[in-house]
C-alpha cells in the first residue's frame, strides 16, 4: 500500500511540473528517434545530454536518462524488423525473425508486436522495480557472483547452437567462431595481448556493434542486391496490420517467459539487456515445438526478444539505485548525471532522496506505457520508409551503417570489421552457418570468458567448486542436458533433422 | 623479496603531501599564474579535442569532463571530447600519437602510460615523448571489508584470518600484469607474509558489487571511487597505502602503523599535448589546464572524489618528476618480479 501511495505521489509530482513533463516527452520521442538509428544509439543521444543535465534538477536529469533507456530500447526494434538493421545490440534478435516477416508483407504486425510486449515488458518490469528495489538488489548479488554468471553464459550457449543453422554441427562451428573473434584483445583478467598481430588498435579487441551490422545490415544489403541483379528481387509489401489481441494472448506464455528473463539478466551488474533478448529468443525457441519456423519470420521470435530486452530496463535500475552498481553503459552515465548534482545513487538515495526516486519510478512506468501509444502512431507513418525503392533505399543504410560502426569508438578498424563481417555474412549465409550464432559467440565469449577466469580464481582453479554452488551447478547442468539432447536429435532423429534443412 | 629496495625516488616526488582540505582550499596551486593569457596569433581558433582512453562513465571519462568544462569555462573554448577506449589505454594513446602536433589535439592519461612504458619501452615515455601539461588528481589506494564483516574487524585480526585460510582468501581488484594494484598486493603479501587470491575485476560495478555481495573477503580500491558506499556505512577501510595518516581516514591505520616498509604507489591522472607541438601554444596550454585546476567547478568535483586529501597538483616539471620516478619504482619492481622488461 506504500508502495502505491508513493507511486501516485510520483505521479502526480511529475504530471504537475509543466517543466518536468516536457523534459518526459523529450525523453520518450527522444529515445525512440534515437534508438531508432544505428549506431547513432541512445548513447549517443544519453552522452550529448550529460553535460546539459548540470542545468537540470538532478530529478529531471536522472528521470530523462531513465526515460530514453526505456524508449531507446524499443526504438532500435524498428530498424532491426524494417531494414534488418538492430538499432542496438538488443534489438538483435528482434530482427532474426522481425525482418523476415517484412519480406513476407508482415511488417506491420511485426512492429505493432514489438510495441505492444516493449510496452509489457517494460510496464511490468518497472512495477516489479517499484515493489522490491532493496530486497531483490541484496538478493542478486549475494546469489550472482561469477562462477554463477559463467554457468548462466554457458547454459545460454548451449541453447543457442542450436537456434539458426541448418545443422548442429554448423550451429557449433558458428558459436565458437563468435568465441574465437572474442578472444581478440587483451585478454580481459590478465591483460595479456592476444591475435592482435602487432596491431594497437586489435588490442581493443573487435567490437561487436560494428560485427552486427555488418553480419546483418551490410550483408543483407549484398543479399538483396544480388536478388536485384539476377531478377528476383521483390520489394517487400507494405502493410501496417497490426497483430490481434488474440494474436498475443497465444503467446502468453512466450511473454511471461520473457518477461522471467528479462528482468533477471537486466539486475546482474554487468549483464543487461543485451542478453536479456539473446537469452529470451533463445528460450523461446527450446521451448517452441515449431523450432522449424524460428528464423524464417514467427511472430513469437520478435515477441520473445522485446519483450525480454524491455523488461531488463526496470531490472537494471535496482542495482543501480539500490547499490549504486550500474548494469550497463547507459546506467553508467545516470551515476553521472547524480554526481553532477553532489549524489551518489546507493542505500541513501532512497533515504534522503525519496522524491527523486519516486519521480524517477513513476517516469520509467508512464515511459514504458507511452511506448504503446506513441509507438502506434509512429509505427503507422516509419513502415513506409519501406515504399523507397531499393536503390536509394540501400546506399542510405549502408551510409548509416557505416556512421554506426564507426561512431562506436571513433575506430576505422570498425568500419572494416563491418565491411569484413558483411562479405562474410554474405557467403555464411548460403551455407547454413548461423551469423546470429558469431555474433552470439562474440557477446557472451566476452562475458564468459571474463567470469569464467573469474570463478577460477574464487574457486582456487578447482572446478568442483561449482559443486559446492548450487545455482552454478544447476545451469551447468542444464547446458550440458542441452547439448546432450540436441546431439541425440542430431544422431538419432536423422530425417527429422534432414527435414529442417531441407526446410531452409 | 626484499621491499626496501623500492624506496627509490618517488619519495621525493610525492613526499609531505598529506594535507587538510581545508589547506588545499585556501591557497589552491596555481592561484600565482595570470587571470587570463593571450594565445599565440589567436590560438586556438577553433575547438581542442582531447582524446580519453577511456569510456565516459569512469574515473577517466569523469576527470576528463570536469577539466573540459574548466578550462573552457576559463577560456571560453570548447573542447570536445573523443573517447577511445580499449587495450588498457593503449588505443588512445595510438590514437593520438596519430595527430597533428599543431596543439589542438590534448591527450588524458593515467599512471597505466608509466607503467606501461616501464614495461615496454617501445610504448611512450609520458614524460619525455609528450609534454604534461598538468596532472590534476593524485590518490591513494585502501584495503576495504564490508561494514557488517564479523570474521575480521580491522586490519590485525584480517592479517591473522587471511593468513588461517591458508591463500583460500580472495580480494577483489584490477590484477592486471604488471599493474599499479598488482605491484601493491605484492608489496603487502610479502610484506605480511599471507597469501590472498586476486580475482580481477577490471569494471568497477562488479568490482564493488563482488565485496557488497558477499563473494570475496576484501576489496583494493581508491577512496573516491567508493565514496558512495564509505558514505552509506556499507564499506570502511582497513588499510591506507600511504606512509601516514590523511585527516578524512584519521581512524584507519596507514603503512607506518601496520609496519609495511615500502613506498606506496599511486593512481594520477593528467592531460598531455605532442612534445612537437609549437612552443607558444604549449605555453598557453600550459596556462589554461594548470589554472583551470583552481576553478571552483574543479575543485569541488576533485573534492567529491577524495582528491584533496593529497596534493593532486603538479605542473610540467613536477609531472614529469612524478612519472620519471614511477618508471623507474616499476621498472625495478619489474626485474625484481621476473618480468620481462623490454
Amino acid at each position: 500500500m506504500e508502495t502505491f501511495s508513493n507511486f501516485i505521489g510520483g505521479t502526480i509530482a511529475l504530471f504537475s511540473d509543466p517543466i518536468g513533463i516536457l523534459i518526459f516527452v523529450g525523453g520518450v520521442i527522444g529515445g525512440m528517434l534515437f534508438g531508432a538509428i544505428p549506431g547513432v544509439s541512445m548513447l549517443t543521444l544519453a552522452a550529448i545530454l550529460l553535460p546539459f543535465t548540470a542545468h537540470l534538477s538532478a530529478e529531471h536529469g536522472v528521470m530523462l536518462f531513465s526515460v530514453i533507456y526505456c524508449t531507446g530500447v524499443y526504438g532500435g526494434a524498428i530498424t532491426a524488423i524494417l531494414f534488418n538493421i538492430p538499432g542496438a545490440p538488443e534489438n538483435a534478435p528482434t530482427a532474426f525473425d522481425g525482418y523476415p516477416m517484412t519480406q513476407k508483407g508482415q511488417a506491420g504486425k511485426a512492429v505493432g508486436a514489438a510495441v505492444m510486449c516493449s510496452a509489457l515488458g517494460g510496464t511490468i518490469s518497472a512495477v516489479i522495480m517499484m515493489a522490491a528495489t532493496a530486497p531483490i538488489a541484496d538478493w542478486a548479488i549475494s546469489a550472482f557472483g561469477p562462477p554463477e554468471i559463467f554457468a548462466l553464459v554457458f547454459f545460454g550457449l548451449a541453447v543457442a547452437a542450436s537456434v539458426g543453422a541448418k545443422t548442429l554441427w554448423k550451429g557449433w562451428l558458428s558459436i565458437l567462431a563468435g568465441l574465437l573473434i572474442a578472444v581478440v584483445g587483451l585478454d580481459p583478467v590478465g591483460g595479456i595481448e592476444r591475435y592482435d598481430f602487432n596491431m594497437p588498435y586489435l588490442l581493443a579487441g573487435i567490437h561487436f556493434i560494428p560485427t552486427i551490422l555488418g553480419f546483418f545490415a551490410v550483408s543483407e544489403i549484398f543479399v538483396q542486391a544480388e536478388k536485384k541483379a539476377t531478377g528476383v528481387y521483390k520489394a517487400p509489401k507494405v502493410s501496417v496490420d497490426f497483430p490481434s489481441l488474440a494474436e498475443l494472448i497465444t503467446h502468453k506464455f512466450a511473454v511471461v517467459r520473457s518477461i522471467v528473463i528479462g528482468f533477471f539478466c537486466g539486475i546482474l551488474p554487468g549483464i543487461g539487456a543485451t542478453l536479456a533478448a539473446f537469452m529470451g529468443y533463445n528460450e523461446a525457441v527450446r521451448w517452441s515445438k515449431d523450432r522449424a519456423q524460428f528464423g524464417k519470420g514467427k511472430l513469437e521470435g520478435v515477441i520473445s526478444s522485446e519483450t525480454a530486452n524491455n523488461a531488463a530496463t526496470g531490472a537494471a535500475m535496482i542495482p543501480l539505485l539500490a547499490l549504486g552498481l550500474p548494469g550497463g553503459a547507459l546506467t553508467a552515465m545516470m551515476v553521472g548525471v547524480f554526481q553532477m548534482h553532489d549524489m551518489e545513487p546507493g542505500p541513501l538515495v532512497f533515504i534522503n532522496s525519496p522524491d527523486l526516486v519516486w519521480v524517477v519510478f513513476a517516469a520509467m512506468f508512464f515511459a514504458n506505457a507511452s511506448i504503446l501509444v506513441i509507438g502506434f502512431l509512429e509505427t503507422k507513418t516509419i513502415i513506409n520508409l519501406l515504399r523507397i525503392p531499393f536503390q536509394f533505399l540501400a546506399p542510405m543504410i549502408l551510409l548509416l551503417a557505416t556512421v554506426g560502426a564507426y561512431a562506436v569508438r571513433g575506430l576505422v578498424i570498425d568500419v572494416v570489421v563491418m565491411f569484413v563481417a558483411g562479405v562474410l555474412g554474405f557467403f555464411l549465409r548460403r551455407s547454413g552457418y548461423s551469423v546470429a550464432g558469431i555474433v552470439l559467440g562474440l557477446i557472451l565469449g566476452k562475458i564468459g570468458e571474463q567470469t569464467f577466469a573469474q570463478a577460477m580464481q574464487m574457486l582456487h582453479f578447482e572446478w568442483s567448486g561449482f559443486i559446492d554452488r548450487p545455482i552454478a551447478l544447476v545451469l551447468i547442468i542444464s547446458g550440458l542436458l542441452t547439448i546432450l539432447g540436441s546431439i541425440y536429435g542430431a544422431f538419432f532423429k536423422k530425417h527429422h533433422s534432414v527435414d529442417h534443412a531441407a526446410g531452409e | 623479496m626484499n621491499v626496501k629496495k623500492y624506496v627509490v625516488p618517488v619519495a621525493t616526488a610525492v613526499a609531505a603531501t598529506v594535507f587538510s582540505a581545508s589547506v588545499a582550499l585556501a591557497a589552491c596551486a596555481t592561484d600565482s599564474l595570470p587571470a587570463s593569457m593571450e594565445g599565440p596569433d589567436g590560438f586556438p581558433q577553433r575547438a581542442l579535442t582531447m582524446i580519453v582512453p577511456y569510456g565516459p562513465a569512469g574515473g577517466s571519462g569523469q576527470v576528463a569532463q570536469a577539466m573540459a568544462q574548466a578550462v573552457s569555462d576559463l577560456t571560453g573554448v570548447a573542447i570536445n571530447r573523443d573517447h577511445k577506449p580499449g587495450g588498457s589505454g593503449t588505443v588512445g594513446m595510438t590514437a593520438f600519437m596519430a595527430t597533428p602536433p599543431d596543439g589542438y589535439t590534448v591527450l588524458e592519461h593515467i599512471d597505466d602510460a608509466s607503467s606501461a612504458h616501464a614495461l615496454d619501452s617501445g610504448r611512450p615515455n609520458p614524460a619525455m615523448d609528450l609534454i604534461p601539461l598538468v596532472i590534476s588528481q593524485i590518490t591513494f589506494s585502501q584495503i576495504y571489508i564490508r561494514t557488517d564483516e564479523d570474521r575480521f574487524t580491522d586490519w590485525n585480526s584480517f592479517v591473522e584470518w587471511v593468513k588461517a585460510q591458508d591463500g583460500k582468501a580472495t580480494i577483489a581488484n584490477v590484477s592486471k600484469e604488471g599493474s599499479m594494484e598488482r605491484v601493491t598486493m605484492k608489496f603487502i603479501t610479502d610484506a605480511t607474509g599471507m597469501k590472498i587470491q586476486q580475482i580481477s575485476f577490471d569494471k568497477g560495478a562488479p568490482r564493488y558489487g563482488a565485496l557488497a555481495g558477499g563473494q570475496v573477503d576484501a576489496l583494493f580500491e581508491q577512496p573516491g571511487d567508493v565514496r558512495k558506499f564509505l558514505d552509506a556505512g556499507k564499506f570502511k577501510p582497513i588499510l591506507t597505502i600511504l606512509k601516514e595518516r590523511p585527516e578524512a581516514f584519521a581512524d584507519v591505520p596507514s603503512l607506518a602503523d601496520a609496519g609495511l616498509d615500502f613506498e606506496p604507489l599511486f593512481r594520477f591522472r593528467g592531460f598531455y599535448v605532442h612534445k612537437d607541438a609549437p612552443e607558444e601554444r604549449v605555453e598557453w596550454l600550459q596556462w589554461a589546464f594548470q589554472k583551470a585546476f583552481c576553478e571552483k567547478s574543479y575543485q569541488d568535483y576533485n573534492e567529491s572524489k577524495f582528491m584533496n586529501l593529497i596534493e593532486s597538483f603538479r605542473d610540467t616539471e613536477g609531472a614529469r618528476d612524478l612519472i620519471t620516478a614511477t618508471i623507474e619504482q616499476y621498472r625495478a619492481v619489474y626485474e625484481e618480479m621476473g618480468l620481462e622488461v623490454k
